[in-house]
């Protein structure tokens, strides 16, 4: 085994716990703490990915910002919202919960298995990625390919967060 | 590693993302299983960017982590404007669009 393949099964065994933490937590706090550590362990697959910015970006605004927003909401409600399990109405959904989703892991293995090969070489449409960060580097061809390919979705990207503030305003404001 | 190795991670992280919605009943932690199932859909991704050896992957990780952000704190602010009105965070009770 090498030191890659042993990386990727650590990570792999962490992130999967520690998101089985988020939905099994009693306490909210325990949850949010918990989706962090999901977070950081992602960063860490996209770091062995080669994807160093992206890394970055979701330590930074993921674990950081998103996460202290949901950290603030959870400890403001804190009594309300974590000290007991409120009782379930439909007894039996979990279970069928439970089995739900075995059948939509079982369902996406056997496709993921079965289904057809991506060939490498059906693609490649703006030139090949690793040779751009070879020549010039990670965050320059990051910025190569959003100004050029996907300019006009970064642009929409900012109407968004308009629309996104103002529509926190408009909700946040005493009524 | 082989690209189906991550894809096998994602969709299991995607999974117990879908369960925690389907079996809480705490607002917040529903929304925090939706950021789960996003961020499995950005592992494969970001793993098929690798593969393919293209920055496309890449591109589309951004943009939804500005759509996630964006949704965080518009649905962030409805749960507390329900907080604010009614005590309870049953999402089993809140089943009206009006007070």
């Amino acid at each position: 085994m090498t030191g890659i393949e042993i990386a990727f099964f650590v990570l792999a065994v962490a992130s999967v716990a520690s998101a089985l933490g988020v939905i099994l937590f009693r306490n909210a706090v325990n949850s949010a703490l918990s989706l962090i550590l999901t977070l950081l362990f992602l960063a860490l697959f996209y770091l062995q990915l080669g994807a160093i910015f992206i890394a970055i970006v979701q330590i930074l605004i993921y674990a950081g910002a998103i996460m202290v927003l949901f950290l603030f909401v959870v400890t403001m409600f804190a009594s309300e919202a974590s000290d007991t399990e409120l009782q379930d109405r439909i007894p039996w959904q979990r279970w069928v919960a439970g089995i739900l989703g075995l059948v939509l892991v079982g369902a996406l293995s056997y496709l993921l298995f079965t289904g057809t090969a991506i060939d490498s070489s059906a693609i490649a449409t703006g030139g090949s990625l690793s040779h751009v960060v070879n020549t010039q580097g990670n965050i320059e061809a990051f910025g190569l390919a959003l100004f050029h390919g996907f300019a006009f979705p970064f642009e929409v990207t900012s109407l968004l967060i308009v629309v996104a503030l103002l529509g926190a305003l408009v909700l946040g404001r005493k009524a | 590693m082989p690209l189906s190795a991550y894809l096998i991670v994602s969709a299991i992280l995607f999974t117990v993302g879908v369960t925690g919605v389907l079996i809480r009943r705490n607002p917040l932690i529903i929304f925090m299983s939706i950021e789960l199932m996003l961020n499995a859909v950005n592992l494969s991704f970001v793993a098929i960017s690798s593969k393919l050896d293209s920055a496309d992957g890449q591109m589309f990780v951004f943009l939804v982590l500005t759509v996630a952000a964006a949704e965080v704190v518009v649905g962030l602010a409805i749960i507390v404007s329900i907080f604010r009105t009614r005590r309870d965070i049953d999402v089993d009770d809140t089943n009206l669009l009006r007070g």
